[in-house]
């Protein structure tokens, strides 16, 4: 880790411009970027402390919920506005990380957070994230924790973030402050899939930063709920993971959104397996039908092959288990 | 007499090590030490060809940045350094994330600043690094250690040809690493010749002679401090490069220099469990007798050494089996050296005990059935049998559904599996000495090692005891090279080296004390035989008329010199024995697999100490349940490099994991052939079943047999 | 807390300033800005604080009680300020990824892992180490449940364990041994004291609430 400067501006304006600046990017929690630095996966001369930002808050009205950037993981996690309205994210944001991780770590850091690819985090490595054009050592190598949709020859890491997926469900919008002003990203917008260009991970413009983010509430948001699965009890990636809001009306699906972590290179929203069930009974077998849906165009590699029928799985528990599934 | 020793005492280092007053070795405050930082190799196989410093060396507080043109040409020590060579001596690479170059700055944060800045260029070999690729490559090691890679009894072939029920089966484990919580950590201090290095190692004394050898300098003028070990596991047993380097270029460079491994270092700096296959070629009668035995594994070796550690050694003494041929194959892999890891024979009882459990399924023969009547004698110091029969009751094994699959509680199927567990403790010289102050107080010296187990704890009741003093009027000093020797605590044999020695110095202490007593005009027990004379609490006392009483304080304070006692007392190694029986569920739908609860019944000798005696067991279960469903070290077949060296893909398993209810049973009967007391090494016993009681509770739960570790969850979908 | 704004300091005189600072500590002044960058000499409060890259900083920290001010580079974390520039090496450093816990420290009361923050970043904060809990020779409840309930084996998890269930009490996760497990599962034990740990956990948590 090189010898970096430091400033810790009292005011958003300040930050946007300082970080605006080449060789300069935001620190919030650091549980992310101290690793990513230390690690040499990334290198930046300057760091803007964002912690004086007044962007903490959460707050709730009839549009929604509004999560400010700098809000910590527990922070919203046990906000009982959230749990109730929320639970989806509560419940992600509960099974991420670990307490300590969880009481430091900021929402706008965890949806930047990167993907923790073996490759990726070891400089000693070949990685076309990092380094561009070096190689992606995981599409031939071990990639048992690698995506098996919207990969490409040049990256199949997965993001992380059991959170994005949360809030990818319940269609939630990002709102950025950056050197042109504000704007609003949905999180279906904010991550790109690799390409040829694996490096570029998000839509975000330099010195962009996050300010808030606003989840939709209502019906759907009050039904959500969060599975995750890995292979240690707790403190643990995702192996795969379920982000499942669904309104049933008379038996019927009356409105559906299903994200996935573990299986895509981004937080993966599956249009298709929601078609598959809208306006259906929610059967046995329409949730099958919404599984394959889901994985239909999948790309299993050696080691991760397991993951489409494991993602199937979990979408049938995550629906049998709070009871929609009969 | 015994007051202590065998009671549940608490750790007298407890205090120090809850209040953050335990110094381990990278905690030694050393004036004026410079950091040093390790630049590892990022290829396989090779040479470099080309390393550019220049831009590290000017970095902000670097003061030299060595690499093999300049690094001080060393010796390759033998015995505790396993390597074969030593890095940075030349240009050749033998493996990914060896030393290629050692940056030394003021601070922790320049060093590794400017390691980063580093420029390595290499001629590049195509590396091969997994067993798979090299499986025609295995080949018989010649003996390690006097120990020979091929056991041979009776006529297996035959016995296989002729039996009625037969099995042929093949396991599979992946490297492991050991990851203590405390990194390796070296500080070397040179003062005048004379070299002082504070380290985390389980051997003081194997540190010593592996310095000495290296940097050609007379033992006596090394010493090695080791207080406390943030868990070993056998990382830190034997001796490896950064210790030896880092001493070298304190020596050069005229100050203290210290080097702390990162978490990523120690997955190619400190051995680890190889990856291991076996395969088991069993005969037996319908009854479940085994006939005949073929136990072939291949191990990873390097090509710079020819090292197995993972044992198969239970394989031709636990059961009674006229017929047995072991071989322990290796292969040449562009991989670290492999070293022992907690448990090392844990990777062929993983296949002998879940071959076991095949066969049961394949006779009908009930687990402990099966076990019972293969059941070696091997005279009074083995209670195994008492093992199986205490464990089964306890565990209500007898009310065991016989069919796979056939329980299902909720989502999740239940399965119970049990296994033999056993290891080979070893034994070290050791010398001990038992002072008794002026003040009445008692020091123990012996230059052994805490890792954890309770060395600290009962030596001081051993001595206690020993001496007649209460536990808290004890000081046990361990972990430097001043004191008397001993040897490493590895292969659980810190408690049985030991405690022979420190027992007899201790009961030297108390003779001598006594003499010192009725020889003493101003004592009370002056001209009482010595014979007639018992201590209790500090006190002595003449047993016929126990109003004549001293005390220890009262006579060595008089005398106005403390009283030494050193005695060197050598113990045997033997086996320790025991059964365990885990229940686990597996989730009918996402196949991943929770233990819920243990019992097991060891057989450790006498119990000197309860406590620290189920620690190991609560420790060596959990470790069983890593190497059964969680932990793999995964390293890229293409280029030899790991690629989850870290706590959060290389799962060790968390709180979360840990089996709610651990019940743990003693037969506590002292073993006649051990000179601690009747103690066996107990340590490491208490792990080596688990991972196949773990696969067979599966298989019982699910019918699904899996023969490759990690179970994780993808191999369940059931 | 604005007369604790870090003050940026050159390399070359952070020397002098840890000498100025210890008189202006002792006549609990403002702590003087010796030789410091551009913009420095503005009141410390109402300019952002700049330290350029390759300078270190003065910061102020209460740790276990007590002032202290330190001079760091930015890039020095809270866990090797306080191992290796206050001395304080009771809490370990063992994966320097927040993935061990061993480094878990109390920040204004809370658990955070020390490995992933920076120091520069917790100027001004009350920082509890496991040194700081016992009074004298009294240890704290967690302590004694440690040793009462044999909770550790090597110790070097321990530190972290200890302030980890600190605030594990302290936030209510310790009605059930279910909920101890998963609130403790931030910190690893690789001696796997864990059932001892979990026991520990919650007599401590009955005997504080008393
Ligand atoms: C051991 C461990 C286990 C973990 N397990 C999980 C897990 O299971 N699930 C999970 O989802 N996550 C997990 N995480 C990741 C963790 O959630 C993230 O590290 C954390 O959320 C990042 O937040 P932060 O505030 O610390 O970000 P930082 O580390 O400070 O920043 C991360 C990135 O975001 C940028 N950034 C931060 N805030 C903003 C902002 N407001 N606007 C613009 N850019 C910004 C930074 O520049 C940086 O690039 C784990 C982390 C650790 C260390
Ligand atoms: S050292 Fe901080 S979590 Fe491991
Ligand atoms: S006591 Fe050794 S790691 Fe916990």
């Amino acid at each position: 880790m090189r010898a970096f400067g430091y400033t810790a501006p009292a005011d958003p304006a300040t930050a946007v411009r300082l970080a605006a600046q080449p060789g300069t990017t935001y620190v919030a929690g650091g549980t992310d970027l101290l690793n990513l630095m230390r690690d040499g996966a990334e290198d930046h001369e300057h760091l803007v402390d964002i912690n004086r930002l007044d962007l903490a808050a959460v707050t709730a009205d009839d549009a929604g919920l509004h999560v400010g950037g700098l809000a910590r993981m527990r922070q919203v996690a046990e906000d009982r506005r959230v749990r109730t309205g929320f639970p989806v994210l509560s419940q992600a944001l509960l099974a991420s990380a670990s307490p300590q991780v969880r009481i430091m770590a900021s929402i706008g850091g965890n949806l930047l957070q990167r993907t923790r690819c073996g490759y990726f985090r070891d400089p000693g490595s070949a990685c076309n994230k990092r380094v561009p054009g070096s190689g992606c050592p995981a599409v031939e190598g071990q990639n048992r924790m690698h995506a098996v949709l919207g990969g490409s020859p040049h990256c199949i890491a997965t993001h992380p973030s059991d959170l994005a997926v949360a809030l990818l469900a319940l269609d939630a919008v990002v709102r950025v402050l950056g050197p042109d002003g504000a704007r609003q990203i949905p999180v279906g917008e904010l991550y790109r899939e690799p390409g040829d260009t694996p490096h570029l991970e998000n839509t975000l413009r330099p010195g962009e930063l996050i300010t808030a983010v606003d989840v939709p509430g209502g019906p759907l948001a009050q039904r959500s709920r969060y599975r995750k699965l890995r292979d240690r009890a707790t403190f643990e990636f995702a192996v795969v993971s379920v982000a499942a809001a669904v309104h049933l009306r008379g038996g019927r699906v009356r409105d559906v959104r299903l994200a996935f972590g573990g299986i895509g290179t981004r937080p993966w929203r599956s249009p298709e397996a929601e078609d598959a069930l809208r306006g259906r009974a929610l059967t046995a077998v329409a949730v099958a039908e919404a599984g394959r849906a889901l994985v239909r165009g999948a790309q299993p590699r050696q080691h991760n092959a397991f993951k489409v029928e494991l993602v199937q799985r979990a979408l049938t528990g995550a629906l049998h288990e709070w009871g929609a599934l009969r | 007499m015994s007051r202590l020793v065998g009671r549940d005492v608490a750790r007298v280092e407890g205090r120090a090590k809850v209040t953050g007053a335990a110094r381990y070795a990278a905690d030694q405050p050393v004036a004026g030490v410079l950091r040093g930082f390790l630049v590892l190799s990022t290829v396989a196989r090779g040479e470099v060809t080309r390393i550019d410093t220049g831009e590290a060396r000017g970095g902000p507080g670097v003061v030299a940045v060595y690499t093999h043109r300049d690094m001080p040409r060393l010796a390759v020590p033998e015995g505790f350094y396993v390597k074969g060579f030593l890095p940075m001596q030349d240009a050749r690479v033998y493996h990914n994330g060896q030393p290629v170059a050692l940056v030394v700055a003021e601070t922790f944060e320049q060093a590794r600043d400017a390691a980063a800045r580093v420029r390595v260029e290499y001629r590049a070999e195509t590396p091969v690094t997994a067993l798979a690729d090299a499986a025609g490559q295995a080949y018989l090691p010649p003996p390690f250690h006097g120990e020979p890679n091929e056991v041979i009894r009776g006529d297996t072939g035959a016995a296989l040809a002729a039996a009625p029920v037969r099995l042929d089966v093949e396991y599979r484990a992946p490297a492991h690493h050991h990851n203590p919580i405390e990194p390796h950590a070296t500080t070397a201090v040179w003062d005048d010749g004379r070299l002082t290095v504070y380290e985390s190692a389980q051997g003081v004394n194997a540190t010593r002679q592996m310095l000495a050898a290296a940097l050609g300098v007379p033992p006596a003028n090394v010493r090695v401090i080791s207080e406390y070990l943030g868990g070993g596991f056998g990382a830190k047993g034997l001796v490896w490069p950064h210790t030896l380097l880092n001493a070298a270029v304190a020596r050069e460079i005229g100050r203290p220099v210290r080097t702390v491994l990162t978490r990523a270092q120690m997955y190619t700096s400190n051995g680890h469990r190889a990856e291991f296959h076996q395969r088991l070629r069993i005969g037996a009668t319908r009854r479940g007798v085994l006939t005949g035995i073929e136990h072939t594994s291949t191990a990873q070796l390097s090509r710079t050494d020819q090292s197995v550690f993972n044992s198969s050694i239970a394989t031709h003494t636990l059961y009674a089996c006229p017929n047995v041929h072991v071989r322990q194959l290796g292969a040449d892999l562009d991989l670290p050296t492999s070293s022992f890891m907690r448990s090392p024979e844990l990777a062929a009882q993983f296949g002998l005990e879940t071959a076991l459990d095949e066969l049961s399924h394949r006779t009908g023969v009930d687990p402990v059935d099966l076990r019972l009547r293969n059941h070696a004698d091997a005279g009074p110091g083995k209670h195994l049998a008492e093992c199986y029969r205490m464990g089964a009751a306890e565990f209500g094994w007898r009310r065991r559904e016989r069919r796979p699959g056939a329980t299902r509680d909720g989502d999740e199927y239940v399965g119970w599996g049990m296994a033999t567990e056993t290891h080979t403790y070893g034994n070290f010289e050791a010398s001990a000495r038992v002072t008794v102050g002026t003040d009445g107080r008692v020091q123990v010296a012996v230059a052994t090692q805490e890792i954890g187990t309770g060395t600290y704890t009962v030596l001081s009741q051993v001595a206690a005891d020993a001496v007649g003093v209460p536990l808290d009027r004890v000081t046990t000093r361990i972990g430097d090279t001043d004191l008397p020797p001993a040897g490493l605590s590895v292969a659980s044999s810190t408690m049985p080296s030991v405690i022979p020695s420190v027992d007899r110095a201790g009961q030297d202490a108390r003779a001598a004390v006594i003499r010192l007593a009725v020889a003493d005009s101003r004592s009370p027990l002056h001209g009482v035989p010595p014979e007639r004379v018992v201590t209790d609490r500090g006190r002595l006392v003449d047993s016929a008329d126990p109003s004549r009483s001293d005390t220890y304080r009262a006579v060595v304070g008089r005398h106005g010199r403390a009283v030494p006692a050193t005695a060197a007392v050598r113990n045997t190694p033997g086996h320790t024995y025991g059964a365990v029986f885990v229940e686990v569920r597996v989730h009918h739908r996402y196949g991943r697999v929770r233990v819920t609860r243990v019992v097991g019944a060891y057989d450790p000798g006498r119990v000197l100490n309860r406590r620290t005696l189920r620690g190991q067991v609560i420790g060596g279960v959990t470790w069983g349940i890593g190497y059964a469903l969680t932990e793999h070290t995964v390293v890229d077949r293409a280029t030899g490099r790991v690629v989850n060296p870290n706590l959060s893909t290389y799962l060790v398993p968390v709180n979360a994991d840990a089996p709610p209810s651990v019940t743990a049973l003693f037969v506590d009967q002292p073993d006649p052939g051990s000179a601690a007391m009747g103690a066996k090494g107990f340590g490491e016993t208490p792990m080596t079943g688990v991972p196949a009681a773990i696969g067979n509770a599966i298989f019982h739960a699910t019918g699904r047999r899996l023969r490759e570790v990690p179970f994780t969850q993808d191999k369940l979908l059931l | 807390m604005s007369e604790e704004e870090p003050v940026p300091v050159r390399r070359r005189t952070v020397l002098k300033v840890a000498t100025a600072a210890g008189t202006a500590a002792a006549a609990g002044a403002a702590v003087p800005v010796t030789g410091a960058a551009e913009g420095a000499t503005a009141p410390a409060a109402t300019v952002p604080p700049t330290v350029p890259a390759g300078a270190s900083v003065e910061i102020t920290l209460s740790v276990n009680g007590a002032r202290r001010r330190v001079a760091v580079e930015p890039r020095v974390t809270l866990l090797d300020a306080l191992r290796d520039r206050i001395g304080l090496t009771g809490t370990k450093k063992g994966c320097d990824r927040g993935e061990c816990g061993a480094c878990t420290v109390l920040a204004d009361g809370e658990r955070i892992k020390s490995c992933l923050t920076l120091a520069v970043m917790r100027q001004g904060s009350r920082i509890t180490t496991v040194e700081g809990l016992a009074r004298g020779d009294d240890l704290h409840p967690v302590q004694a449940a440690f040793i009462r309930h044999d909770a550790f084996q090597c110790g070097g998890c321990t530190p972290g364990q200890i302030m980890s269930a600190v605030a594990c009490i302290a936030e209510g996760h310790d009605g059930s041994d279910d909920e101890v497990r998963e609130w403790m599962s931030g910190n690893l034990c690789r001696c796997a004291a864990y059932q001892n740990i979990v026991a520990a956990v919650r007599d401590a948590g009955r005997e504080m609430r008393g």
